[in-house]
């Protein structure tokens, strides 16, 4: 076991040898490359770290890439990057392999913590590095002997899409280049290219045979008879695997929702499966897969999705407490499912699970629910724009533009888009309002009471107009709220039409006759549960020593 | 034709060579041909799209508006919303992209008196797409279908877009809806929608625990 650097081997003292920082990272860069000196314990895990890549022990690397790795970060390279490449190829004889790995914690780690996030020289390197890392893997006569855990194998694909969201948004931002900058950019239009990142995931999608996989495990037989030399080897199906979540993502990013969905086919989004074990990647489907199905309006598939994930973030959240990087990233995005779930209840009441709904009766999500149903347009994208992946164009703007902020285009126009959407369903939920009182209801009599609504000032208005109109909403209720519905089949895509939400009506000539969804309370629930607490206290008690 | 191409295109849309541009001229064939011929395939002519998304400088207005007038052939379905996602907010101000828009924004309200009369008063917009009216009129079938259990014969036809009482026949008779003097009847909907009452099933997983417990 690897337990060195717990108990330094000499008492590093941290404060003194950063003392001479001045806060300016131009400065500090050249101070610390001439100035540093690699803490002992640090060398001590960089070797131990390597021969535990090149031995392929794959829960040593575990132990050291979710506890050590944190740990040294949070002790010594809190603020500051982790040593230079030069320095550590000394320590490890040049190890390429291992550089490589090194390198990609090392950009990592500036991406997240490094203040004013990596120079473009940064973003150029990262970029290079990964490629040469997936050279390493792809271009292989036969796989590559390296095994990482899966957790690690999640990150690297995550992070390699978000660096490319990153740059995409930091390209499109014009304003604050200088003519240098925008020169190298111009002149180096492969890096960080879309179809350069596609190319990669696809890359690692076909090396695994992944989708075949994936199709044999759907039908209960064995993966392994299709897997080829490569899929079988644990680091190429995991890669596969992660890609597929990481294609999601990306097509998510560019608002190609079809795609995103086509892409898991042959993944049963609320199973748990043999892939399914590294929870950071199963929250991440989830939300993506939720927000496009919110997207094409089939809210009862995004209702699912989301009340799934969420309530097993619920049961499990204890067990992700404890590492605190990968907690920040699941507690941002389970908050921007609750807000987009309520969204989507918002437009689409329907039935949830109670655990879920006590969620959303909490103070910050009622209120917004609240101001939605009155049809507060503003609340709708204030909730879309924190709750949505960050859009990103896959172009850079033209040469010639103007300096100015081009990374906002994309998320603007994905919202308007959605609040197009909202605005056709605006009159929905004031008709539902009046419809829920009622069994039956003649046109004539909602005309009225909707006309009486809208401008109760003059009184003047035309019966058969309001009815005209009236009609028109009604028809728009029932085409908006019978949406495609997943039933079965391998894909996401497929459906049936269905009215999953609660109120449902149909016109008999010029009487409207309504169906409502009534709910039971639920006792037995509430008896279990406090059955089950009782045991607990009683067993507690029994224990007691006095 | 357009079943001979689905063929070819297909092998264009799998894996990286979805994004080749090279194969743009052929898929920009395949949705004239799908216009022409009123077929419909929608996942060839979103991977267009994509493509004009990746090469700004290939993108083609009139591809695109047959693109859009193309998904709105396939309502109920939300085929419109995604190609309106790959486009971006300069495009769809253009001519006449943003007339397409105005007529998918009513027909989502359903809003129908207006869609033909806007559809009507520019016949050149839609003309190139072959049975463009017949599949609006599917799509009003549709809603009618799922909300009426008898409707008035002339707001029928108004909704059908004002058609004469040989067409009404015609599309009663297509969805084996029934003529009832001054009125059609549609189809019960007692069956369909009715209310829903939840009661609580406990099943014995959840019990079983505690029956074991209590011994």
């Amino acid at each position: 076991m690897y337990d060195d650097y717990e108990q330094p081997a000499y008492n590093y003292d941290y404060e003194s040898d950063f003392g001479a920082h001045t806060g300016d990272p131009q400065l500090d860069n050249e101070y610390s490359r001439q100035m540093y000196m690699m803490p002992e314990v640090v060398k001590n895990f960089l070797v131990y770290f390597r021969n535990a890549v090149s031995e392929g022990s794959v829960f040593e690397l575990q132990n050291l890439y979710e506890v050590h790795w944190p740990k040294l970060t949070e002790d010594y390279f809190e603020k500051r990057p982790w040593p230079e490449e030069a320095e550590v190829a000394k320590i490890v004889d040049n190890d390429p392999v291992f550089m490589i790995l090194y390198k990609e914690l090392y950009f990592r780690h500036i991406y997240a913590r490094i203040q004013g996030g990596p120079t473009l020289e940064q973003r150029f390197n990262s970029f290079y590095n990964y490629c040469d890392l997936f050279n390493y893997i792809l271009s292989a006569e036969e796989p590559v002997p390296l095994e990482l855990p899966d957790l690690w194998l999640w990150e690297l694909v995550d992070e390699f899409v978000y660096q490319f969201q990153s740059f995409a948004q930091y390209r499109a931002r014009l304003q604050k280049k200088t003519p240098q900058e925008l020169e190298t950019l111009n002149s180096n239009n492969k890096v960080w290219n879309v179809l350069c990142v596609l190319n990669v995931l696809h890359s690692l999608v076909d090396k695994s045979n992944i989708k075949q996989q994936l199709d044999v495990y759907a039908s209960g037989n064995d993966p392994d008879t299709v897997a080829g030399d490569f899929g079988r080897h644990s680091l190429y199906k995991m890669l596969g695997y992660f890609s597929l979540v990481g294609l999601l993502r990306l097509h998510s990013l560019l608002g190609d929702y079809y795609q995103a969905i086509k892409v898991l086919d042959n993944i049963e989004v609320h199973l748990k499966s043999q892939f399914a074990h590294v929870p950071a990647c199963q929250i991440s489907t989830s939300y993506y897969v939720g927000f496009a199905y919110m997207m094409m309006r089939r809210y009862s598939d995004a209702i699912r999705t989301f009340s799934s994930i969420l309530l097993y973030i619920q049961r499990t959240k204890q067990l992700f407490a404890s590492k605190s990087y990968q907690h920040d990233q699941i507690n941002k995005q389970t908050d921007q499912m609750y807000h987009l779930l309520a969204i989507c209840l918002v437009l689409h009441p329907q039935c949830i699970d109670e655990s879920i709904q006590q969620t959303l009766r909490e103070k910050s999500y009622h209120e917004k629910m609240y101001k939605m149903q009155y049809g507060d347009l503003q609340e709708f994208e204030n909730c879309f724009v924190f709750a949505c992946p960050k859009f990103l164009s896959p172009c850079p703007p033209p040469v010639d533009s103007i300096p100015d902020d081009y990374s906002k285009e994309a998320i603007r126009h994905q919202t308007q888009v959605f609040v197009e959407e909202v605005q056709q369903q605006k009159m929905l939920p004031t008709i539902r309002s009046y419809l829920k009182l009622y069994t039956t209801l003649p046109l004539m009599k909602l005309a009225t009471f909707m006309a009486q609504n809208q401008r109760n000032n003059d009184g003047n208005w035309d019966i058969d107009k309001e009815i005209q109109s009236l009609i028109i909403h009604l028809l728009c209720f029932k085409h908006k709220m019978k949406n495609l519905v997943w039933t079965k089949g391998s894909s996401g895509l497929d459906g049936k039409f269905q009215s999953g939400s609660e109120l449902d009506f149909y016109i008999d000539n010029d009487m409207i006759h309504i169906a409502d969804t009534k709910v039971a309370h639920r006792y037995g629930d509430f008896f279990i549960r406090k059955i089950l607490k009782f045991e607990e206290l009683n067993r507690k008690l029994h224990h007691l020593k006095l | 034709m357009a079943e001979a191409m689905k063929q070819v295109v297909a092998g264009m849309l799998t894996g990286i060579e979805r994004y080749n541009p090279e194969n743009l001229p052929t898929l920009e064939r395949y949705v004239e041909i799908q216009s022409r011929e009123n077929a419909y395939d929608l996942e060839a002519n979103l991977a267009v799209l994509k493509l004009y998304q990746f090469n700004p400088h290939k993108f083609n207005n009139e591809i695109t508006s047959q693109i859009l007038l193309k998904a709105l052939t396939n309502f109920p379905h939300t085929d419109f919303i995604l190609c309106k996602c790959l486009l971006n907010e300069q495009k769809l101000q253009d001519e006449p992209i943003n007339q397409i828009i105005y007529l998918a924004d009513v027909l989502e309200q359903c809003d129908f008196e207006v869609f033909w009369t806007r559809v009507h008063s520019m016949p050149e917009l839609t003309q190139k797409i072959t049975g463009f009216l017949d599949s609006i009129r599917k799509f009003v079938c549709h809603v009618v279908g799922i909300t009426y259990q008898t409707i008035d014969r002339t707001h029928l036809a108004q909704l059908l877009g004002d058609v004469e009482d040989k067409t009404l026949k015609h599309w009663v008779k297509k969805y084996g809806w029934k003529e009832e003097n001054a009125l059609i009847f549609i189809a019960n909907q007692d069956e369909n929608i009715k209310t829903k009452n939840i009661n609580e099933k406990i099943d014995f997983e959840s019990v079983g625990a505690i029956m074991a417990s209590c011994r």
